[in-house]
């Protein structure tokens, strides 16, 4: 009952951290959310993997502007 | 979820790769290396671990973004995680969602599709975040997508330390501000971090595009001056991997591509490397601060084991090292910052935050300094001790206030050992300068007894330029009266009490600012030491060495100011001198002194005074008589003989022996006018001597006339004056040296008044000559009046006996008639004897209307007051006045 009990207020944890979360507008998911909180209970310092999810999220915001300059460039040549 | 904790963060970390990018795993196995390197780095975080704080800030963020509800909720939102305790970082989460947090009314790069790239194609005016423009336009360089950058990063903190970053950084860097700060300023740029998917990829999304849709040939040319890290297809070297050559040259150590050329002396590029023009030059401009460092750390390299260079080299070399530390603290922040980047694994594109123009700003300052530095080192090489300190003192007289601080700084490491010296030598006495860098030499050579004129001398080269010639005199000056009183005096009185003022001997700082201010408390200390010091001398000599009363003394016995008592030792001398020199002995003389000295006021002088009284025989020639060898002596010695030197002292015998001389003929002259007196009567009965006679008198009288007016001379207008000017100079001295040297001039004044310097030799010899007719006189008369006596005596005899037979009365007739004939006899003799003594006193004449020296000049004048020999040359017609008008005209 005990792990329920901790399930529960992990659950809750996670309510919160979420609504947080969505008021600072990090647009996070849930699912990345509760991995980056198991990687910041892993003691990972938080200002290298926002970094990093930065850089994959610019990464792939240029995957699409590569897409789309590809396509406009087409169009003019 | 315990399960789930089990996972390791690398399988965590890709499940959220693929979960952000929406990619499978393999697509996204490149992103994945970047986030496990990033990750993975020692990358040190630069924020506080306090959970507090962080939501302090996310409360400030919501109250930017005007969200109070939001902040008031999210307030209720974090007590309820803190009721909870399930998460162990807290802080950590919570930060992570504060870099993460977006304003939303903000356009968001993030959501970048066309909207953003052709936001970003618009001319950057077209953003208006509050950001952007209270950004100077000076730091914009080589970063035209920062603004996007600072739309995603959105840490409003972490964002006005950057934008003051550049600028702050190097004046913050020279002025020694906290090292967070630093860190901060300079790690912020690494943390955004510019990201392409793949390093093929073109960085035209981030490119400025302000002519629009970019040509494809003028794409190309903007990629040729892009960098990159591991080159592109021409084969040039990416700006990354000049920078890092660039920190190591600034270090002095050759680095990949810019390598020290030793024949040119210079850092060069490898030729053969491909580079653009620009990033050449930006590069050699860069590498000249290696040069410079180069320059200094061989200096200072060089001197740090040299023992020899001394304390101030020493301290010189120590100043340069501080700078050096300064510039190294530099490098080590670049390095990390160098680190960071390549940690991050990035390939750093257009967003490099360390760019070569960017080290050139930053470099600038420092580069200034070590410029300062290196030409400092140029100008000091070969110099030690106070050179080195005039070296460095030559350097702080510039306008630019930077510069001059620095040298000032300098200056003070470098002046305080000499300070140090100073503040020993002046206060205690003590030189300890093992490597000759102060200003006052010690020659260990020199006994005691020279101790005042040749033990201490001055180091001309050594005085810094800042100490006056006038201020290391008197510091010389200090420290010799301390030796001097300790030495020679004996005296133990600890020098706390000569000068009160060396008790508060200033702290190092406090000394090496006196430097700068000269006129005040600097030059304050040395004259109050230097009273005190030379006061409290002249008590003690005076006092208890008796120094004015042996100076009285000299004047009273060996420049004959006690008349009575040169006198009565004439007197009693005479008979003994008259014979020749080498039948006197110094013991007879020296009883004879004492009797005289008993029998005269000189009694009543201190026996320390007449005990050093002495006799002393010169060196005897052939022919000499007593009088030509006897002299009065006074023995000196222990700290008196400091004032009267050998040299004085052999100064002192001569001129005794002239005044000795010419006393001497007042002498012989005194007792050829009492023969003249009282004979007169008893020879008025032979009227045929009165001819003779005449002329005796009239010789007499004019050699009395001469020696007189030469005693008057020599009494009053050499003597007295002298000795006035000396007396009141030695009342009124204020060292020691000033006393030595009125006493010098004295002598020397003495010396060449009296006809003794080697200008008026030709004078003196005719004074000799004349001294010479005086005696050969005194001679001629007493022939002549013993002869004279003889004939009257025997007269005398012839007329009391009565009956005299024939024969003797014709033998009395002979003697009568030879006695008659000896008169013409002595009668040209003595007109000889005029004759050469007119012509000599005539040449003297001559030759004392010739000298330069006016009282000579009136001595002249008074000697031939009658003008009886202006007459007879007419060299001696030159009126005193013309005389006079030609020598100013000719001067």
């Amino acid at each position: 009952m005990a792990s329920a009990a901790n399930l529960n207020a992990v659950r809750e944890t996670m309510d919160v951290l979420l609504e947080i979360s969505k008021l600072l507008n990090t647009g996070l998911d849930m699912e990345s959310l509760s991995i980056c909180v198991r990687l910041c209970e892993q003691g990972i310092n938080p200002e290298a993997l926002s970094s990093v999810i930065k850089e994959l999220r610019k990464a792939s915001d240029s995957l699409k502007v590569k897409e789309i300059r590809c396509f406009s460039f087409g169009n003019f040549t | 979820m315990a399960a789930l904790d089990q996972k390791s963060p690398n399988v965590l970390l890709q499940s959220l790769c693929c979960r952000i990018t929406g990619k499978s795993e393999a697509e996204v196995a490149h992103q994945f290396q970047y986030a496990v390197r990033v990750i993975g780095s020692n990358y040190a975080p630069t924020i506080e671990r306090d959970e507090f704080l962080v939501s302090e800030k996310i409360k400030k963020e919501l109250l930017k973004q005007r969200r109070e509800a939001d902040a008031a909720l999210f307030s209720e939102l974090h007590r309820k995680l803190q009721t909870q305790g399930v998460l162990k970082h807290r802080w950590s989460i919570l930060y992570l969602l504060l870099s993460l947090c977006e304003d939303p009314r903000k356009p968001c790069s993030r959501v970048a599709g066309y909207g953003s790239m052709f936001a970003q194609a618009l001319p950057r005016d077209a953003h208006s975040t509050p950001f952007y423009c209270a950004r100077p336009q000076s730091l914009s360089l080589g970063h035209p997508e920062r603004s996007s950058t600072l739309g995603t990063s959105g840490i409003s903190s972490l964002g006005t330390h950057t934008l003051n970053g550049p600028t702050l950084t190097p004046q913050a860097l020279l002025s020694g501000a906290p090292a967070q700060v630093l860190g901060d300023s300079l790690r912020q740029p690494g943390t955004r971090l510019a990201w392409t998917l793949a390093p093929g990829t073109s960085p035209s999304a981030t490119a400025p595009t302000s002519r629009g849709p970019p040509a494809p040939p003028a794409l190309a040319a903007r990629t040729q001056l892009r960098p990159r890290r591991d080159g592109d297809e021409n084969g040039e070297i990416a700006e990354s991997a000049l920078v890092r050559d660039i920190l190591y040259v600034f270090q002095g150590i050759d680095g990949k591509f810019i390598k020290m050329c030793t024949p040119e002396n210079c850092y060069k590029i490898d030729t053969k490397v491909p580079l653009s023009k620009s990033l050449r030059d930006l590069s050699s401009r860069l590498s000249e601060l290696g040069w410079l460092h180069n320059k200094v750390r061989k200096y200072t390299d060089a001197r740090s084991l040299d023992r020899a260079f001394g304390l101030v080299g020493q301290s010189f070399c120590a100043a340069l090292h501080q700078e050096l530390k300064e510039y190294y603290r530099l490098l080590s922040v670049l390095h990390s910052q160098l680190q960071l980047e390549d940690d991050q694994g990035v390939n750093v594109g257009g967003e490099c935050s360390l760019t070569l123009r960017r080290l050139l700003v930053w470099t600038y300052d420092p580069k200034v300094r070590l410029k300062t530095l290196a030409t400092l080192v140029d100008y000091c090489q070969g110099r030690k001790g106070g050179e080195l300190a005039s070296a460095v003192h030559a350097y702080g007289k510039t306008g630019d206030p930077s510069m001059r601080a620095l040298v000032q700084h300098v200056l003070a490491l470098v002046s305080h050992p000499i300070l140090n010296f100073l503040y020993r030598w002046i206060y205690d006495g003590e030189l300890e300068d093992t490597y000759h860098e102060f200003f006052v030499a010690s020659d260990p050579t020199v006994k005691t007894d020279r101790l005042w004129h040749d033990k201490y001398t001055l180091r001309k080269s050594m005085i810094p330029s800042f100490i006056t010639m006038d201020q290391s005199r008197k510091v010389l000056l200090i420290g010799k009266s301390i030796n001097f009183l300790h030495q020679v005096c004996h005296d133990r009185t600890p020098p706390g009490k000569i000068t009160p003022g060396s008790k508060d001997i200033d702290s190092p700082r406090d000394a090496a600012e006196l430097f700068t201010d000269l006129e005040g408390a600097f030059q304050g200390k040395i004259d109050a030491a230097y009273f005190e010091t030379s006061k409290y001398l002249l008590d003690i000599l005076n006092k208890k060495y008796s120094l004015l009363e042996h100076l009285q003394a000299m004047r009273r016995y060996l420049l004959l100011g006690q008349g009575d008592f040169i006198r009565h030792l004439m007197d009693l001398l005479k008979p003994e001198l008259a014979r020749p020199a080498t039948t006197l002995y110094q013991h007879n003389l020296t009883g004879i002194l004492e009797t005289a000295v008993r029998a005269t006021n000189a009694q009543f002088d201190s026996p320390e005074i007449l005990k050093r009284l002495d006799v002393r025989l010169l060196e005897v020639s052939p022919g000499d008589t007593g009088w030509d060898v006897f002299s009065l002596d006074y023995h000196v010695d222990g700290p008196i003989a400091t004032v009267f030197t050998r040299e004085c002292m052999s100064c002192y015998l001569r001129v005794f022996n002239f005044l000795w001389r010419a006393k001497r003929m007042e002498y012989i002259l005194t007792d050829i006018w009492k023969g003249q007196m009282c004979s007169g009567k008893l020879l008025k009965g032979m009227p045929e001597l009165s001819g003779v006679l005449h002329q005796c008198h009239v010789l007499a009288s004019e050699m009395v006339h001469f020696i007189h007016q030469m005693q008057y001379y020599i009494t009053f207008e050499v003597l007295e004056c002298s000795w006035d000017e000396l007396w009141n100079k030695v009342q009124q001295a204020q060292d020691l040296d000033q006393v030595i040297a009125a006493h010098e001039i004295f002598l020397s004044t003495i010396i060449s008044r009296c006809l003794l310097d080697t200008n008026s030799r030709s004078l003196l010899n005719q004074l000799r000559a004349i001294f010479d007719q005086i005696i050969e006189f005194q001679n001629a008369q007493d022939a002549l009046y013993r002869s004279a006596f003889e004939d009257r005596k025997q007269q005398r005899e012839g007329e009391g006996e009565w009956g005299v037979s024939a024969a003797e009365e014709a033998e009395e007739k002979k003697r009568v008639q030879k006695f008659q004939e000896t008169i013409p006899k002595m009668c040209s003799q003595l007109r000889i004897l005029t004759h050469f003594y007119q012509g000599i006193v005539q040449q003297f004449l001559v030759l004392l209307m010739s000298s330069s020296d006016e009282s000579l000049q009136f001595l002249s004048f008074r000697l031939d007051f009658n003008e009886h020999y202006k007459a007879r040359d007419p060299r001696l017609r030159v009126s005193l006045g013309a005389t006079r008008g030609r020598r100013s005209s000719n001067i």
